[in-house]
């Protein structure tokens, strides 16, 4: 199952709790999910690409198993968007409840 | 042609070559991770290969993500060729001088004629003056900052638009096949640039971007 348009904000949470790789951040998704929400891997460098150049999120060269990767990590504007996204989607999600418990 | 190379191949069509290199690298990082994962799970070479592919999703959809925000051929090469009239003109103390002289020219011999006789006449030269005239004075602008470029970017296409009305007064619309199909490699230009600045992080635009 997927949610269009949630995906950057995972990733936000997900860099949030510590910087980490593209490969991380699929598998973290997909594992605290419970398999749920998963995302086709191939999309998920585009949305980093694009909070990088919003400025969400920077990267920087890391080792990992002696072999250079590409981490990420949330800056100060994409701490305070998540922040935005959260209280957002808490409020979606209890109208959505309300209607959908109704039924 | 492994799995892989095909998947990237057609993920990374129409890709500008160093947005190229960065996705080849970074979905390259990924595979050998996924590919390792799948292999520690019990999986053998082959079977890890084709998962650690599968699970990239399908090449086409990451293709039209990734020319969403990354540079395309076309937008590099328009970054890399068409700054050079911007550094000619601001490299060179006597171009500068020479150019900015002939918009004011044509403007002083638009209200010259204006009064003296032609008008039409005067109507051209107004509208080649104030059209010349917006063109030279961008780069020679304190334009640095977004807010500023999108004030000049304003004023110019509303005074663009003005100095066709004036140029062709009530047959614009008559001509308006003539003025389009015209200035179609303008508009072309300046669509892509909106969306290299959609792609750009601000502090990478070069001074083209702001005009």
């Amino acid at each position: 199952m997927n949610f269009k348009g949630t995906l950057p904000t995972l990733i936000l949470e997900a860099l949030e709790r510590e910087p980490s790789h593209g490969y991380r951040i699929a598998q973290g998704i997909k594992e605290r999910s419970k398999g749920v929400l998963d995302y086709k891997e191939g999309t998920l460098y585009p949305a980093l690409h694009k909070l990088e150049t919003d400025g969400l999120v920077e990267s920087y060269e890391g080792i990992e198993k002696g072999r250079p990767r590409r981490y990420y990590r949330i800056t100060k504007p994409g701490r305070a968007i998540l922040a935005e996204d959260r209280a957002e989607w808490r409020r979606v999600s209890r109208a959505v409840t309300v209607i959908l418990g109704e039924a | 042609m492994s799995e892989l190379e095909s998947w990237l191949r057609q993920a990374t069509r129409g890709l500008a070559s160093e947005s190229v290199a960065r996705v080849r690298s970074e979905i390259r990082e990924h595979y050998e991770s996924a590919y390792e994962s799948a292999v520690q799970n019990g999986s053998a070479a082959d079977e890890a290969d084709r998962l650690a592919v599968v699970a990239l999703g399908d090449a086409g959809t990451a293709n039209c993500q990734y020319r969403n925000v990354l540079l395309t051929s076309a937008e590099d090469r328009l970054l890399r060729e068409s700054n050079w009239e911007t550094r000619a003109l601001c490299s060179r103390p006597w171009l500068k001088k020479t150019l900015v002289a002939v918009p004011v020219v044509l403007l002083w011999s638009s209200v010259a004629l204006f009064f003296t006789g032609p008008i039409d006449a005067a109507r051209i030269l107004l509208a080649a003056g104030i059209a010349l005239g917006l063109m030279i004075i961008g780069p020679l602008m304190p334009l640095y900052t977004p807010r500023r470029a999108r004030i000049f970017r304003t004023i110019k296409n509303v005074a663009l638009a003005a100095a066709l009305l004036i140029a062709f007064g009530s047959d614009s619309l008559k001509y308006s096949w003539l003025l389009v199909s015209c200035a179609w490699p303008m508009i072309w230009s300046e669509m892509t640039r909106v969306s290299i600045r959609r792609k750009l992080p601000i502090a990478q635009w070069p001074k083209q971007l702001y005009l």
